[in-house]
């Protein structure tokens, strides 16, 4: 016992004089990096654990490096051609014709031709991967510079796929293609140290703008580790949570990322009754209630929660697109608004029983909110959340759950979820009466016919500003949609900005508004990073 | 002083301060640590003794409440220890097999890192508050059987207990009468002796994160926690909080420790 005791006393000493420290101490092991002229290191999250093949979702949130895409977005979401040349759809939206360019190599020297194309959108189908194209019916080339893509159903996010995938070859695609991808892009991976790194360099055959930089290395580090050698001054761009966003680090620069990275409260919207095929149990007898999702939405403080929460670091969320061209800008609300709230409680007749809860026909407004149990800013919104619609007279239970447990659960109680992706297609999966209970899709159960026919003709629609204008509408036409004015079927209340730490002297650009946080967004325009002039 | 006044009175002091702490516990309700972003982050400070942490609520109203909790869980899973050492002990004592068969358990369980087969019984369980209490009840018991077992072969081999063999009284009359006087002093203290290693163990696979959910008040997940704000200098979520857990496991020790001295007659005079 006594060990224990003196170990203890002692760490928490060393503790006490890590806090104390002044950061001018630090100072003098300054980021050395610029005299390296051509090398970066960075941390900016996660491994890949299922590795580098687009056909398998590598890419799909951020850009793909290794490979590149027909076609790409600006950071204003303009489609800009990469691979391809022109496209054109037919009058009915079903078929598709991308002409590629030819003057096109992989890292291996070999040319990308439109055999390529064909065999990544076919092992794409297959793969029966996160990346739905069950929509596509048949891929073909046509001639030896074209490909013509057959759909099922008209669909214009298509675009979005288009942009999404990074194109693969097939001469050099095995089973390991995954640890050792090869492609177009502007990099090309040298070594992987599974759990520790990658290394990547220039990609020599690259036909776009030529990097900078020779070579990357991506460092998988815990935040903590990260954070700690950003300090040391051995990363140049670090990616760190909120809760180290307030540090400063020297030599470094704090750089603050909007973006749809949002987060929600998805409520189950049909009362209880019904059963998934599975045998879990659909609906929830409270959140069913109109009255009770409109009450939450408005009475929540969302700038509250983005001060407290997230430390500033995020913006209040209104949708699940905010700020995409697809996003309607009228589902912005007034919120923070309790008596609105409680008018349209008591209108809906939820009274204030003798426990400051309120009840209606017998039924307490009282329902369990669940989160992901190792996700820190979850937990955190959750019981931010119970807290301020206690005095509203409305009763959440916070639980914490593995995301296998809420997969059974989440058909009929809400869940803190998070979502954010550069594709509209996300609002169909979302919103759709089709997507209803298919995986994470649509878990609420919601359906509104109006709405499924707006974004029908979204789908449908010949031009991209057509097909804006029917999603816009689709979320608020005036009348109906399904933002928080609408049918409320979620309570969304933060976007998170993505924090990095990067090196005084590098620029990157001005970026893109950063999706749901898979995959590395930030390297997205990384043959525009530079030292400083 | 006498020695045996002063183990009396290290007994009262440390139970006392127990109670206490079990007292405050339960009287705090859940507003008391309601979450306040006006004040995170706050170090300590004579409104926050402990400081606050990141949703601004009270470390203190935390610390004690999980201790309360911790008391609880331990007392729960010490009983059924206790129980289960009892019940093996005298299965022992019924004959040679019975014996091999308890001696067998005994080493099975010993010879598998007990934080691993808690982690095990607890998860298996489906982890939770159910899991935890399961898992520290069914792996506590080894060392005090072992001990109860040799006991009970000490007390077997003596002649009254022969004689009353021979007299015809049932083995069950034996053991309420000759064995079960022996071995509850033992018991009593195998008990408390027990409960600091049960607190620290659920402290341990809480902070691990197979133990209690996260909305519970628990020392485990107030350090797992505090882990996270280390690095950015919040030292006082994990410092207070461990340096009570430690104190009150000590406490118990102490406990039970002076209350072997009391009850034992071949020590309790000694220093």
């Amino acid at each position: 016992m006594k060990k224990i005791i003196v170990v203890l006393v002692i760490s928490s000493l060393f503790s006490l004089v890590a806090c104390t420290d002044n950061p001018s101490e630090i100072e003098e092991t300054k980021n050395d990096s610029t005299d390296n002229q051509k090398e970066l290191v960075l941390a900016i999250g996660g491994e890949p654990e299922e590795g580098f093949d687009p056909t398998t979702g590598w890419g799909r949130y951020g850009s793909p490096l290794f490979q590149s895409t027909l076609m790409r977005y600006d950071k204003d979401f303009h489609v800009e051609y990469d691979l391809a040349e022109s496209y054109e759809v037919s009058s009915d939206g079903l078929i598709w014709k991308v002409t590629i360019r030819d003057d096109v190599q992989f890292s291996d020297g070999e040319a990308l031709t439109v055999e390529d194309v064909v065999f990544t959108f076919q092992k794409t189908k297959q793969s029966g991967s996160v990346v739905d194209l069950s929509n596509m019916k048949k891929v073909e080339a046509i001639d030896a510079n074209t490909v013509k893509f057959i759909l099922r159903e008209p669909d214009s996010t298509f675009l979005s796929i288009l942009v999404s995938t990074g194109i693969v070859p097939e001469h050099a695609y095995d089973e390991n293609y995954n640890e050792h991808p090869i492609g177009s892009g502007p990099y090309q991976l040298v070594q992987w140290d599974k759990g520790q790194q990658i290394i990547v360099e220039k990609n020599p055959y690259y036909d776009g703008e030529t990097p900078v930089f020779d070579k990357l290395t991506f460092l998988f580090l815990s935040e903590d580790a990260a954070f700690a050698a950003a300090k040391a001054g051995e990363l140049d761009v670090v990616s760190v949570p909120s809760t180290f966003a307030n540090q400063e680090i020297s030599g470094m620069k704090r750089m603050e990322l909007p973006s749809v990275d949002n987060r929600g409260v998805m409520f189950p919207y049909v009362p209880t009754g019904e059963y998934t095929e599975e045998g879990f149990p659909i609906g929830n007898d409270v959140t069913s209630d109109i009255a009770i999702r409109k009450a939450i939405n408005v009475a929540v403080d969302r700038q509250a929660l983005v001060d407290g929460v997230v430390d500033g670091f995020g913006t209040p969320a209104y949708s699940v697109a905010d700020q995409l061209p697809w996003w309607n800008p009228d589902t912005v609300m007034e919120d923070s608004n309790v008596e609105l709230a409680e008018e349209i409680l008591e209108e809906a007749g939820w009274k204030m029983n003798g426990d400051g809860l309120r009840e209606k026909d017998g039924k307490e407004a009282a329902f369990s909110l669940l989160y992901p149990a190792d996700d820190q800013i979850r937990q955190s919104l959750s019981m931010s959340l119970a807290e301020m619609m206690k005095p509203l007279g409305i009763k959440i239970i916070t639980e914490g759950k593995s995301w296998n447990e809420i997969e059974q659960l989440m058909y009929s109680q809400p869940v803190m979820m998070g979502w954010g992706s550069h594709d509209p297609l996300e609002l169909y999966n979302l919103y759709s009466s089709k997507t209803r209970g298919i995986g994470y899709y649509n878990s609420n159960y919601y359906s509104n016919p109006t709405v499924d026919e707006y974004m029908n003709k979204a789908l449908h629609a010949s031009s991209e500003e057509e097909a804006i204008n029917y999603w816009k509408k689709a979320q608020w036409d005036g009348e109906e949609g399904f933002s928080a004015k609408g049918d409320a079927p979620w309570a969304w209340l933060v976007n998170l900005e993505h924090v990095y730490f990067i090196n005084d002297n590098l620029e990157i650009g001005e970026q893109k508004i950063q999706p749901h946080g898979h995959g590395w967004p930030i390297t997205d325009f990384i043959e525009k990073w530079q030292w400083k002039e | 002083m006498n020695l045996r006044i002063r183990t009396v009175f290290s007994i009262l002091i440390s139970f006392m301060l127990l109670l206490i702490v079990i007292v405050v516990g339960l009287l705090l309700g859940e507003d008391s640590f309601a979450i306040n972003m006006e004040r995170k982050n706050q170090a300590p400070s004579y409104d926050h003794l402990f400081g606050t942490d990141w949703l601004g609520r009270d470390m203190l109203v935390r610390t004690i409440k999980g201790l309360t909790l911790s008391i609880g869980v331990g007392l729960l899973a010490a009983f059924s220890s206790t129980l289960i050492a009892l019940f093996l002990s005298l299965l022992a004592s019924w004959n040679n097999l019975c014996d091999r068969i308890v001696t067998w358990l005994i080493d099975l369980f010993l010879s598998v890192p007990h934080i691993v087969i808690l982690i095990l019984i607890s998860f298996s369980l489906g982890g939770g508050l159910r899991g935890v209490i399961m898992g520290l009840a069914l792996t506590h018991w080894p060392h005090l059987t072992r001990v109860l077992r040799a006991e009970m072969l000490q007390v077997r081999s003596m002649e009254y207990v022969g004689v009353s063999q021979r007299l015809g009284k049932s083995r069950l009359w034996i053991a309420r009468h000759h064995y079960a006087p022996h071995l509850l002093p033992q018991l009593f203290i195998g008990f408390l002796l027990l409960f600091p290693h049960a607190i620290l163990h659920e402290a341990a696979i809480t902070f691990l994160g197979f133990g209690l959910p996260a909305e519970q008040p628990a020392i485990g997940i107030i350090l797992s926690e505090s882990m996270r704000y280390l690095s950015i200098g919040m030292w006082w979520l994990a410092f207070f909080p461990g340096l009570c857990l430690l104190m009150v496991v000590g406490l118990f020790d102490m406990l039970g420790k002076n209350l072997r001295l009391l009850v034992d007659p071949f020590h309790g005079q000694k220093s």
